[in-house]
């Protein structure tokens, strides 16, 4: 793949005519995917993809194109060729376009090459795999996704700027069900998920068998709860999906001015979140590239939220010049890449007595916005949803709908957060596999209000 | 302030090695001769191994595989589109408009179109060939005061009117002269009251609809959900295989389609892309569930377990990297024979809400909390307050039982959304919906914070 890429910056620069300037990020992967249904396997099969968005500069106009790479290897197809009709198809989009008073982009010579350790790269053993999660599930109805292979990100330009990040990653992602209750149509499950460099059959049987141990608890019957407040013991998992609702414009100083915040009241004063509460952005987790597609390195460590205070917001080239702010490099999007939360002080061991009575929640589903400058929050309760009497799991409990203020639960309902944070690599898979994660801890919550 | 304009190619294959009981795939933009038969060899790697441990036991993939040649087909457009300048010039007045007032905070005017070319070999055998033009335009505005912000858009803030064909989906679609009114309704919203709670009923204008038929009818109708292939990610279903046929999914004035023939509506196609002719088809009628929404290889799965069920052809991939899996296309819900204004008249103590803004929804597709950009209340049968932050939840196996109206031919309009997001890896597909306006009784409604 960074051949490829090398291929791509020389056709960058040789394609830019004098007074120009052009630059090109890349995504690329070479994918296996596995979807198993039933311990068996569904749909498998390799994606090779490449995608160059190519950007040309004449001045202070500016056009893009996206364009699939024919082939992730070197010399394959006419790469030269295609990106030269890009930059030629973009001079005429330019002749069409007018000046953009916010273009930014990097134009140093910028080197980096952040590679993990696998130069070679991992051969994902197919069959292996296959035979190891057969054999973990045994008849147990397992359903999973596999994603594993390299995946890279690059940066380059007709100034010469070479940046690089690439990983080799495996992810296996799978939820254990029991039978549906012939009765009351019940369905349960618990969820569980093992990540690494490369496939490992002994540590991944291990996580497998873990979670059918974990689905046992899970055979009990339901019970139904009614609408109201209940106390909640929050996974590492569960918080992060409260948590990753604060990234939709929480952080974004686009989105704070745009009035599309749902952290606008903490950044003005009218609302607070617990002084427990302490996040930022920190690349150093190595989950995510340390350059952004304007071509700027990115700062390695933003602090977002200090003890429950509004820290300091996410910064792109593009809104530091809208907004006459001072820029840290952020994404187009503005949304943080690896968020880590800084773990509090109740051990795992004493969680649940902590909890006492109520919910024990191993993870929330579609999540959205009801209403977004109160940071009013709906989702749904899924997988492992635990009722707790004074400290002991005692039954599974029908998925619930909660709609709650997170200026609320993560205000004066935080009433602890677990001593160990989890770091949780991304697995989203549209359209590319995601870079960056989530870091957080576990959390104890006074009450989040069920409606339904 | 322009962003600078965006164009992209895409091009490549996706290769589907079907062995008798199990299929693999490999997906390359390698389109050489010797890219493709590597990918061939890669994708029969797969198929072998899914062969010995894969779910297709008593399927006979090969008599799902047809070479005949069906008809070329094209999105419909009457008008073409006229050149870039043009429709350049179209957005920035637009966007002019979006900003009468010194509460308008944020605003945008944006314009997509996608042509897509595609071709399906069977056995080498060109079995059909489509070639689509996608039109999506849209509109946001916010207004904000005092810490509270309302968004308005032009059918969604996540492109609810889009369709194929030409210049005629941009004069459909309200863009011309939306701007104005968008706004308007944006600082409209902001001096409003946050809508009330409690029990009223529900007027819901298409816009909305369109959300409604997609989650609590289209999602828990996919048959591969039904069959458990998605219970890891996006869920499974609160319907069963032993449904079809006799379940009462709603009141007997529902009647839901399957409709590849409205061939300016987004998801219009020939053919899927297992190569499975389209056609109409119901899968509602009179409130009772008919069948699935079901590509062949899923129906084959379902016989193998000894139901028989009648389905679609709805196999469906967003592009030559991801492999098809049964998804939504056009899943309309057929008008009925009450005007807009009767509808109105009939309602006591209710809420008209238009456009989506918040949705979310149980893994079962049932337990359900919808939001809308619009709310307007209904008081003695006459439209009254506007109010803001309208929302409503529900059950699907209860909420579609409670339509006490549907809206005639007058109130239906045609939408879609590029927008469906599903399977592992991800896909984001286009879907349309097509729906008159509704009428629910006794829905649970509430409003924002304030």
């Amino acid at each position: 793949m960074r051949a490829r890429f090398d291929e791509l910056g020389q056709a960058i620069e040789t394609g830019c005519a004098p007074g120009e300037f052009a630059c090109a990020t890349i995504e690329a992967e070479r994918s296996e995917f596995v979807r198993i249904n039933g311990a068996r396997w569904r749909q498998a099969g390799r994606v090779e993809r490449a995608v160059a968005r190519i950007r040309l500069v004449q001045g202070d106009r500016q056009a893009i194109h996206q364009l699939t790479l024919p082939g992730l290897e070197p010399g394959v197809g006419d790469l030269t060729g295609a990106v030269h009709e890009s930059l030629a198809a973009l001079r005429q989009v330019l002749a069409d376009s007018g000046p953009d008073p916010l273009l930014d982009v990097n134009r140093d010579p910028v080197q980096s090459d952040d590679r993990d350790l696998h130069e070679g790269g991992l051969v994902f053993d197919r069959a292996a795999f296959v035979q190891t999660v057969t054999d973990a599930a045994g008849p147990a109805d397992l359903v999973g996704f596999c994603a594993a292979g390299p995946l890279a990100r690059g940066f380059c330009s007709s100034s010469g700027s070479r940046q690089w990040y690439q990983r080799e990653r495996l992810s296996f992602d799978w939820s254990i069900h029991l039978p549906v209750d012939a009765t009351g149509g019940d369905r349960k499950a618990v969820k569980a998920s093992w990540s690494g460099p490369a496939f490992n059959a002994d540590d991944l049987s291990r996580a497998i068998a873990d979670s059918r141990r974990d689905a046992q608890v899970m055979a009990r019957p339901v019970m139904r709860l009614a609408p109201g407040d209940y106390r909640a013991l929050l996974s590492p998992r569960a918080l992060a999906d409260l948590i990753e609702m604060l990234s939709w414009g929480g952080f974004s100083a686009r989105a704070h001015h745009a009035g599309q915040s749902p952290l606008g009241w903490l950044r003005s004063g009218k609302s607070t979140l617990s002084p427990m509460l302490s996040m930022a952005e920190d690349l150093d987790a190595g989950l995510a590239p340390g350059f952004q597609a304007d071509g700027y390195p990115r700062a390695r460590r933003t602090a977002l939220i200090d003890r429950g205070r509004f820290a300091d917001w996410l910064v792109s080239p593009r809104t530091a010049r809208e907004y006459q702010l001072t820029g840290n490099a952020a994404g187009e999007g503005e949304m943080p890449e690896t968020l880590r939360v800084q773990p509090g002080s109740m051990k795992a061991s004493d969680a649940l007595s902590a909890l006492g009575t109520g919910l024990s929640i191993s993870n929330l589903w579609y999540l959205n916005f009801s209403d977004r400058p109160s940071a009013r929050v709906t989702g749904m309760t899924r997988f492992a949803c635990l009722w707790v009497d004074q400290g002991e799991p005692v039954a599974p409990v029908e998925a619930m709908r909660f709609d709650d203020s997170l200026y609320r639960l993560l205000g004066d309902q935080l009433e602890a957060l677990g001593d160990t944070a989890v770091l949780m690599p991304a697995g989203d898979t549209y359209d590319a596999r995601a870079t960056g994660g989530i870091e957080t801890p576990g959390a104890l919550l006074g009450a989040v209000r069920f409606a339904l | 302030m322009a962003y600078p304009i965006e164009t992209s190619a895409d091009r490549g294959a996706m290769v589907t090695a079907w062995r008798r009981q199990g299929v693999g795939y490999c997906a390359t933009a390698d389109l050489s001769a010797a890219g493709l038969q590597r990918a061939a060899d890669e994708a029969d790697h797969w198929a072998a191994i899914a062969e010995r441990c894969g779910v297709f036991e008593g399927v006979d993939l090969h008599a799902l595989l047809d070479t005949r040649s069906l008809p070329d087909a094209a999105s419909p457009i009457v008008e073409a589109l006229p050149d870039r300048a043009v429709l350049l010039a179209m957005l920035r007045e637009e966007s002019d408009a979006m900003h009468p007032d010194p509460r308008i905070v944020s605003w945008s005017a944006r314009l997509a179109v996608t042509q897509r070319q595609q071709w399906l070999y069977v056995d080498g055998q060109l079995r059909a060939r489509q070639s689509s033009q996608f039109v999506e335009p849209n509109l946001d505005v916010t207004a904000a005061d005092g810490g509270l912000s309302q968004t308005r858009s032009l059918a969604g803030q996540y492109n609810g009117f889009c369709q194929q064909g030409g210049l005629e989906v941009i004069r459909a679609s309200g863009l011309v002269g939306g701007g104005a009114r968008i706004a308007r309704e944006a600082l409209e919203l902001l001096g409003a009251p946050d809508c009330p709670s409690g029990p009223r009923d529900l007027l819901l204008m298409p816009d909305q609809m369109m959300l409604q038929i997609h989650e609590s009818i289209g999602h828990p109708l996919e048959l591969d959900r039904i069959l458990g292939d998605e219970r890891n990610f996006a869920g499974g279903s609160f319907v069963d295989l032993d449904m079809f046929g006799r379940y009462q999914y709603g009141s007997p004035l529902l009647d839901v389609s399957f409709d590849p023939d409205i061939e300016h509506e987004l998801a219009a196609y020939r053919c899927d892309d297992d190569g499975e002719a389209a056609r109409k088809v119901w899968l509602i009628r009179g409130g009772i569930l008919q069948r699935p929404l079901g590509g062949g290889l899923s129906r084959a799965r379902a016989q193998a377990r000894g139901v028989a069920l009648d389905g679609t052809a709805n196999a469906r991939a967003v592009g030559w990297h991801r492999a098809p899996i049964d998804r939504m296309a056009n899943l309309n819900i057929e008008p009925g024979h009450t005007s807009l204004a009767d509808m109105i008249a009939s309602v006591e103590r209710g809420v008209l809400m238009r456009t989506n803004v918040s949705w979310s929804i149980d893994d079962a597709r049932n337990k359900f909390q919808f939001g809308c950009e619009f709310g307007q209340l209904i008081e003695g049968g006459k439209l009254t307050t506007v109010v803001r932050n309208p929302g409503y939840r529900g059950v699907s196996a209860t909420f579609w039982r409670s339509l006490a109206a549907v809206g005639d031919a007058a109130s239906v309009e045609v939408l879609g959304t590029p927008f469906c997001g599903k399977g592992e890896p991800g896909q984001v597909i286009r879907v349309g919906h097509a729906s008159p306006a509704c009428l629910f009784r006794g829905i649970d409604v509430f409003g924002g914070e304030g």
